[in-house]
């Protein structure tokens, strides 16, 4: 059954585990490949983690001059083939979102490959796999569904981010905050 | 929520050359499942794969789990022992030398014989701690009572979790953390935690704590701070630091007005309840408001959520339990399920987040003061006689009951005590008034440390002995829902490493008792010992093979010939463990902490956790993912208090209290009481906010007062 990364920013508490889990995919260096943000540090807590969406039509592979970053299958945008990568960088400046990663020393782009070591085999990725929260979840297209459907805001928009996102439609899903907002409550 | 079982038909990565070893993580109360990787060819651990199908926290890891692995092969692993001959050195980290085990031996062997044939077998002192093995905990405090013949042991589980034992011991007549398991938390219908920074601290229990608002329950958080999981409560009591005791009465005075109490459950399986209805009709919501500083509304909404819950749990930690009224705020939390009857049935219910791995285990078994295996009483002489058919001893020969950690340093200081054995434990970061016990320390006439690492604390010792991790032994812990686990071996000793269990069977032997010891030969040879002698006691492990662990995923205790598979739910019978099978409900007068703000000192400093790192930072510090994350300690302020003292953001402060005093950078946040400041505690040296803090102690848990002291700022 195909699944997909579903992030829900709410239930962030900051720990940076995913950044931790990106180390120990296997295939990743133990370089950690994404973000984890502090939204309003002077103000609260609340935390973010910024990941590869893996764009249905990703703008890191269309800038690329030599196709080095190809989409497998399963949709992940894997990261730049070493031996094709010029170490150019247009697909950090081309990416809404900074993901790219860019190695000065080896002059070369890193960045998520969604574990695509784990994910072809549909084991999920590292950092859906150890996040304490639940804030990346690994869910197949029905239990996504189901959160869309569910996480509606007051001013009726969904929580749940649909396309246009800043580029086109990803492979990786949003909730914004405020999937508690509309929540009818047990008692 | 992801189905549980869904969870479990993951399989793993399984690279070439590579095997999986099961096991847990070597950090906090959680003892998150996780596979080590092992390389076959090297027999090396190299990485952490998540262990999706253990039921308590199905693969997930915070970023101390995830990078626990590393500390196995670390760069600064103690390979063989240290001696150091200059005493003058003592308190740094010069002057030690590589020695032989038969050499380093010796020489414990000589200088603790020669200290206690001068000053007596109680000159000599064993300082233990909770981050190992049952099985280790109980050997230990064997060793020191048949080996060393003192009755001076005790550890670190004083700094931890002394409190919530003592409060639960009162309340309900066993000290077991979790009246019910973990896999409750997201089924319940409001979660009331009070002092914990659960996100910080017991990372991998949020996805449960989130599952219980999105199921519409609620969330009540009592925290002086906008921890993570405050920020998303639906309800948080920003209460003073220390005031939790008059927070607590509150809820119970309401719980009465509102008529949420179960009458019937009172009568028939408590005691207390008039006293205590007596006492708490003081605490109406605008008195307890001017002690907490809650605003009465929502003291009043928190009470009628809690009330009106078919099914709450309540939830507290180190924060109301590391007080000098730590037990009290226990008993009075624990009046709230009791009062309102939410014990004792699943879903419903109370617990503590235990803080080190093993601390529930760690403190059941005879490294406390006055405790012997089975949580049986040193002062009961049938308890004695028992535990001493299984050591071979006579009741006689039974040491008397000791004095806590913190007292034991009291005690080097009057030069009553002038060894120490130190396992398992850095109190030279995490005991309080540092600058007293780093004194105590230094002036010991000889003192051992056992560690893998050479820790703050190692450098006041005249021997050093390395140790292991925890994946190169094997055994069992207990975790935070009183769930018996067992933690497996990955890699064969590193160097000359040797596990403790073996060391105190050396050292026994040198000290000719080695009749009592020699026979345990193996791991699983001190854990049947140590089964056995539990049996009979309220922390029964008898019945707790280490193959029916391995069947069951864990053994929840008591586990023994009437609970064959041991026990997840307590009470479930509604018999509490006081000898009329009732529990008590506790009448508890309000009292202020033990230094309150004054015009000298106007803050009130409160200390804890991040995410990043745990306990004494001996571990966590040397791991370069966590050292990254948070490579320093810091001091949160709130942005108006800083105004007040014209400081700001990264500034470098001086803070300061009767005891002493650190510089800090200024951490700027609103997620902070306008008249608190707070300092993370897994610093070293002049990094320790510990050099600060208060040893006032519990009177009963003897736990010292590390949430709450009178402290100042001076602009450098």
């Amino acid at each position: 059954m195909k699944k997909v990364l579903y992030i829900e920013l709410e239930n962030c508490i900051g720990c940076r585990s995913c950044l931790a889990g990106c180390t120990q995919c296997g295939g990743h260096e133990q370089r950690n490949r994404n973000y984890v943000i502090d939204v309003n540090p002077f103000v609260d807590r609340q935390t973010m983690p910024m990941m590869c969406l893996h764009c249905e039509n990703p703008p890191c592979a269309r800038s690329c001059p030599v196709q080095a970053i190809q989409v497998h299958e399963t949709g992940a945008v894997l990261s730049a083939m070493t031996e094709k990568c010029l170490g150019c960088q247009n697909c950090t400046i081309a990416c809404p979102y900074g993901i790219p990663k860019f190695d000065v020393e080896q002059n070369l782009m890193y960045k998520c490959d969604l574990c695509i070591d784990r994910t072809k085999d549909g084991i999920p990725p590292m950092c859906a796999s150890v996040c304490p929260t639940n804030t990346l979840q690994w869910v197949t297209e029905e239990e996504l569904a189901v959160k869309k459907s569910q996480f509606r805001l007051s001013n009726g928009m969904m929580a749940s981010m649909e396309d246009p996102y800043l580029e086109n439609k990803t492979n990786v899903h949003v909730s914004l905050p405020g999937i508690l907002e509309g929540k009818e409550k047990l008692f | 929520m992801q189905e549980v079982k869904a969870l479990k038909e993951i399989s793993n990565v399984n690279h070439p050359n590579e095997e999986l070893i099961k096991t847990h993580c070597s950090y906090c109360g959680m003892q998150c499942g996780m596979n080590l990787r092992v390389n076959t060819k090297t027999n090396k651990i190299i990485g952490v794969e998540p262990r999706y199908e253990w039921p308590v926290t199905e693969g997930k890891m915070c970023p101390k789990g995830v990078t626990a692995y590393q500390q196995t092969n670390h760069k600064d692993r103690l390979l063989k022992p240290l001696i150091r001959d200059d005493a003058s050195k003592k308190g740094t980290k010069e002057g030690f030398r590589e020695a032989s085990w038969d050499e380093a031996l010796d020489l414990i062997v000589k200088n603790f014989k020669a200290l206690q044939g001068k000053h007596g077998d109680d000159t000599l002192s064993v300082y233990s701690g909770v981050s190992m093995t049952n099985e280790k905990c109980y050997l230990t405090g064997k060793f020191a009572r048949v080996a060393l013949k003192t009755k001076y042991i005790d550890y670190n589980g004083r700094f931890c979790m002394a409190s919530a034992a003592g409060g639960s011991l009162r309340s309900l007549g066993v000290d077991r953390g979790s009246s019910l398991p973990w896999t409750d938390l997201h089924q319940t219908d409001c979660l009331f935690i009070a002092g914990s920074n659960t996100a910080e601290c017991h990372p991998t229990s949020m996805y449960r704590v989130w599952e219980v608002q999105n199921r519409g329950g609620y969330l009540i958080v009592v925290d002086p701070r906008e921890t993570p999981i405050a920020r998303r409560a639906d309800l948080h009591l920003d209460l003073r630091p220390g005031t939790d005791l008059a927070l607590a009465n509150c809820m119970v005075h309401l719980l009465i007005k509102n008529g949420r109490v179960d009458e019937e459950f009172i009568k028939q399986h408590t005691n207390g309840f008039e006293e205590t209805k007596e006492l708490v009709a003081l605490f109406t919501p605008e008195y307890t408001s001017e002690i907490t500083g809650v605003s009465p509304e929502k003291l009043i909404r928190a009470a009628e959520i809690y009330g009106k819950a078919p099914n709450a749990i309540v939830m507290f930690a180190r924060g109301v339990e590391q007080q000098s009224k730590g037990v009290d705020n226990v008993s009075a939390y624990i009046n709230m399920a009791l009062v309102s009857g939410k014990i004792g049935r699943p879903k419903s219910g109370v617990a503590t987040f235990t803080g080190q791995g093993n601390g529930q285990g760690g403190r059941e078994h005879g490294q406390k003061s006055d405790l012997l295996p089975g949580y049986r009483k040193i002062t009961n002489p049938q308890h004695v006689k028992e535990v001493c058919e299984v050591w071979g001893i006579k009741p006689e020969e039974m040491p008397g009951p000791g004095v806590s950690a913190y007292e034991l340093f009291e005690l080097m200081d009057k030069k009553e005590i002038r060894g120490m054995y130190l396992l398992c434990s850095n109190p030279a970061v995490s005991a309080p008034n540092l600058n007293f016990v780093k004194n105590a320390m230094k002036n010991l006439d000889f003192m051992v440390c056992s560690d893998f690492y050479l820790s703050e604390s190692a450098e006041f010792a005249d021997v050093v002995l390395p140790t292991t991790t925890w994946a190169e032994d094997e055994g069992t812990v207990t975790n935070l829902e009183g769930r018996i686990i067992k933690i497996n071996r990955a890699q064969k000793p590193l160097g000359e490493c040797k596990t403790d269990w073996e060391i105190q069977i050396e050292i026994a032997k040198r000290y000719g008792k080695g009749k009592y010891f020699e026979h345990l030969k193996t791991a699983k040879d001190v854990a049947d010992e140590f089964r056995l002698a539990t049996k009979g006691g309220n922390a029964d492990y008898s019945g707790a093979t280490w193959e029916k662990i391995e069947k069951q995923n864990g053994v929840f205790w008591p586990c023994n010939e009437e609970n064959v598979d041991g026990t997840p739910h307590m009470f479930l019978d509604k018999k509490f463990y006081h000898p009329d099978g009732k529990a008590k409900i506790c009448a508890l007068p309000y009292r202020p902490p033990a230094e309150e703000p004054n015009e000298q000192y106007p803050l009130r400093l409160t200390t804890g956790r991040v995410v990043y790192h745990y306990l004494s930072g001996n571990q966590t510090r040397r791991i370069p993912f966590l050292k990254d994350m948070c490579p320093e300690p810091y001091v949160e302020v709130h942005p108006e208090l800083a105004k007040k003292y014209q400081i700001e953001h990264d500034q470098i402060i001086r803070l300061f209290t009767r005891r002493g005093e650190a510089n800090y950078k200024v951490k700027i946040t609103e997620a902070i009481r306008k008249d608190t400041v707070f300092v993370p505690y897994h610093f070293g040296h002049e990094q320790s906010i510990n050099l600060l803090t208060n040893a006032a102690l519990d009177p009963m848990s003897r736990m010292p007062e590390f949430k709450v002291c009178a402290a100042q700022i001076e602009k450098l």
